[in-house]
């Protein structure tokens, strides 16, 4: 049997330089090919989801996972491994939870809670190949429902799955479909929003860059169910891999029949084109998205009309999420009945999370539904760097909130983000600890959102403006008490009388923190204190004499040489040099740094 | 088709938009960014009502809400004063020397003193009804451009634009009179360009712009057309209806 090294090549560990491990380990593979019993292939994968770790190769069927290998690791990895069946205990994974060196990754406690559907073939597949995607059992589901299936089969047995929108929205899939279906208005359009937009998240892209087929199969799925000719993947242009990699799927898709005229002999004709957005947040909502393929200005438009009815060019319109279309040809093979053995009552089967933030593990992870975000945080996140206090952690991106350790036990599925002020959204988990200002965070996000909607209506536009101010003012040292009713006030009419979901969603960052840590702005408002040692004008740092042992790391890592001492002797920060960036606080085994009120300059 | 506004049974057809249906009813409803002639921007947000939809209660904005079903609608429950409040505070902090605004606010109880402040010469509130009237013109000079807090309308990176033929119909919707439109010495001057007033044949008045005539002429494909106002244009065409009917 052969051996197969897979070098992932996905977006972390292209920027870790994988694509240089994989140019290595192959001019060595092919070096050493010539005189070995065993030969060994070489695949450039999509990603492996453990993006700390890497860049990662997997050399199989050997079960041997290597993280963080470098281009000069290639020659010692084919000798060792390949020829002499030699482990490298060095590039071994080490399981922070274990506290010691796996083999596989599958070993490794981030990999073991996981459940992969809508990433079953990432990592395991050359995405740049479409026989690699059909030796796993790719477009068998195509060839069944055109094969065996009418069209109303089709949709009843994605209604039957219980498979709800993974875009954010979570509306069942299966009725959108028979929604569209039941209306007589043709031509109808079929659509894969890949624009991805929220800060941290990476799960669209992942998918699109190391499984493009699986979007292909399952729009064509769905064109075949809802009698549609015409698919659009609508991809932001920053996506350039993901870019490269569906065009290229799209084109070889053609050429094995799989898409395109007459598809597997069956007479049904799909055809998709590629849509580049310009990187508008907002052209993420799908009003917005078909205004932006019909070449106009992306603003949404209200959805009175669902786009079921009237959507692209005002023909019925199916519009699902990147994660969604992965999901359809896995379900069509192993039934509903299987799919509705995973996750919760009305939450079924897995999510994708792009897990970030103050966590170990950063990286790609699926999940099945009903896995508390506890477990997900703490299990297959490994926890938060440096055992820091954990204080919140944020789902949802920008339209979602930020949810409090007191409601870790929350099972992550739809209802229960919702019932928590978030919301599931398309997949971003931010980890938070101790040194995260929530009042901070929340104008992190109005200031994204200020700068992403689309201006189009008052409400949102000038809502989040007015927000914005206050909680800059707030974290600069000048919010009043009255300004958190009126800041609550605004929130309120900006969720209610906002056009699109967009606006309708912003003050979630703001409602969450305002709801479960109002004593953070509270400190702010009245003690003008910035509890986490974030906002700079409400923070010092100052050096505990009792505590200080004199080791002298903190005074290594200031970046501006603010804090002086003798080895052994307690230091001290000059406040007049002190930039107040905080390295000094995270750096010190001691606790003697300690978070104080903010100095009047 | 029924539907109850504020109590009152209300005669609709399937798809006709809530606003409408109000009016014909006389029950008031404050626009800005609604005009009969370009429905549809839905952009101002102050006709938000509450609707009442088989026992579930949403807000919608009326003026392009079209009625599907028999519902009941609250056009002025607290809740919704309340938005509109808000609405107002937050357009009265954006242009707090405009007429319109200021008598809105007023009405709904906006205070003159509040946390925010604004530019004292800004008067647009981005409806985007210039936008449209210049695009059914079929001139499309002028777009909103950017996004977000720094959204604008514009011309093309606002220089004068090449297809503006001064028609002045952005002006004309303009809620606010946001849009600078100055009439001197035989000249029109709006989005930074100059266009030559051509007066009227019967009475003299300046009326139109030497390019807005020229476009309608070739619009219409005629060789040559009569240069008369709008009131002149009245009086031919009744003078003519005269002449028919009383030889």
């Amino acid at each position: 049997m052969n051996n197969t090294v897979y070098v992932c090549c996905g977006t972390g560990c292209l920027a870790s330089n994988s694509m240089e491990v994989y140019k290595e380990l192959k001019r060595f593979i092919e070096m050493y090919n010539v005189n070995a019993e065993v030969k060994t292939l070489i695949k450039a994968t999509g990603c492996n989801g453990l993006c700390e770790k890497g860049p990662l190769v997997k050399i199989e069927p050997h079960n041997i996972c290597y993280s963080k290998v470098k281009p000069e690791d290639a020659e010692e990895i084919v000798l060792k491994t390949l020829i002499e069946s030699e482990l490298i205990e060095r590039l071994l994974i080490y399981d922070t939870i274990k506290k010691k060196r796996v083999i596989s990754h599958k070993d490794t406690d981030f990999y073991k809670y996981q459940q992969k559907i809508a990433l079953r073939n990432i990592g395991e597949i050359d995405p740049a190949n479409i026989n690699d995607y059909v030796e796993r059992g790719g477009y068998l589901a195509l060839e069944k429902i055109l094969t065996e299936m009418t069209p109303e089969e089709v949709i009843a047995e994605i209604e039957r799955s219980g498979l709800r929108g993974r875009g954010g929205g979570g509306f069942p899939t299966g009725l959108k479909w028979k929604q569209c279906d039941l209306i007589e208005n043709f031509p109808k359009y079929v659509i894969c929003n890949g624009d991805e937009g929220d800060p941290g998240a990476f799960m669209d892209r992942s998918i699109m860059e190391g499984d493009p087929n699986t979007i292909i199969e399952g729009m064509t799925i769905c064109a075949y169910a809802i009698k549609s000719n015409t698919g659009f993947i609508y991809i932001r242009d920053e996506y350039s891999l993901a870019l490269k990699n569906m065009r290229l799927a799209i084109k070889q898709a053609k050429e094995r029949g799989f898409l395109g005229g007459n598809i597997m002999g069956s007479s049904f004709d799909f055809d998709i084109e590629i849509v580049r957005g310009g990187g508008a947040f907002v052209c993420g909502e799908s009003t917005a998205l078909m205004q932006s393929i019909e070449g106009n200005v992306g603003e949404p438009r209200a959805k009175y009309i669902h786009s079921v009815e009237r959507g692209l060019w005002d023909k019925p319109t199916i519009l699902n999420n990147v994660e969604t279309w992965a999901n359809i040809p896995k379900i069509i093979m192993k039934g509903s009945d299987w799919f509705n053995t995973i996750g919760t009552d009305n939450s079924k089967g897995t999510k994708v999370f792009s897990l970030v933030g103050k966590v170990k593990n950063t990286g790609l992870v699926e999940i099945p539904m009903g896995m508390t975000l506890r477990d997900l945080v703490f299990k297959v996140g490994g926890g938060t760097i440096g055992d820091k206090r954990f204080k919140a952690v944020q789902t949802g991106g920008p339209s979602g909130g930020c949810i409090p350790e007191s409601l870790l036990d929350s099972p992550v599925d739809f209802d229960s983000l919702k019932k928590a002020g978030s919301m599931m959204g398309s997949g971003g988990i931010i980890v938070m600890d101790e040194r995260t200002c929530m009042v901070d965070v929340a104008r992190y996000y109005l200031n994204f959102l200020s700068e992403e909607s689309c201006g189009k209506c008052v409400a949102c536009r000038e809502g989040i403006k007015r927000m914005l101010e206050i909680l800059t003012d707030i974290c600069n040292g000048n919010g009043t008490e009255s300004d958190l009713d009126l800041l609550e006030s605004l929130c309120h009419t900006v969720e209610s009388a906002s056009l699109c979901g967009l606006g309708k969603t912003a003050p979630n960052p703001v409602l969450t923190t305002l709801k479960y840590f109002r004593d953070e702005y509270l400190a702010h408002i009245n003690e003008k204190r910035c509890p986490a040692g974030v906002c700079k004008n409400l923070t010092s740092f100052e050096i505990d004499k009792q505590k200080c042992t004199g080791c002298g790391v903190c005074a290594k890592n200031c970046p501006t040489s603010a804090i002086t001492g003798e080895i052994k002797k307690p230091h001290i920060i000059d406040t007049s040099l002190c930039i107040k960036c905080g390295n000094c606080y995270d750096v010190c085994r001691f606790d003697a740094v300690k978070i104080a009120k903010g100095v009047s300059v | 088709m029924k539907i109850i506004i504020d109590g009152k049974v209300c005669i609709a057809q399937k798809g006709e938009m809530l606003l409408q249906i109000a009016k014909r009813n006389n029950i008031f409803i404050p626009t800005l960014c609604h005009s009969e002639a370009l429905p549809g921007p839905g952009s101002c947000r102050l006709c938000v009502v509450e609707i009442e939809d088989g026992g579930r209660k949403s807000i919608v904005a009326s003026c392009i809400y079209p009625v599907r079903r028999e519902i009941k609608v609250f056009t002025d429950s607290e809740k919704i004063k309340a938005i509109r409040k808000d609405l107002l505070m937050l357009l009265y902090a954006r242009t707090p020397e405009d007429e319109t605004i200021n008598n809105l606010r007023k009405e709904y109880g906006v205070p003159d003193k509040i946390r925010f402040s604004g530019d004292k010469e800004e008067h647009c509130i981005l409806c985007g009804l210039c936008v449209k009237a210049c695009e059914e013109m079929g001139s499309n000079s002028i777009s909103t451009i950017m996004r977000g807090v720094t959204k604008k309308v514009s011309t093309p990176y606002d220089e004068p634009s090449s297809s503006c033929i001064g028609c002045g119909s952005c002006a004309y919707v303009c809620p606010t009179d946001a849009i600078e439109m100055i009439e001197r010495d035989g000249i029109r001057t709006i989005w930074n360009k100059d266009f030559e007033l051509v007066k009227c044949e019967k009475c003299g008045k300046a009326f139109a712009t030497k390019d807005q005539l020229e476009y309608n002429r070739k619009k219409l494909s005629e060789n040559h057309l009569d240069v008369y106002c709008e009131t002149c244009k009245r009086v031919i065409t009744g003078e003519k209806l005269r002449d028919i009917y009383q030889p």
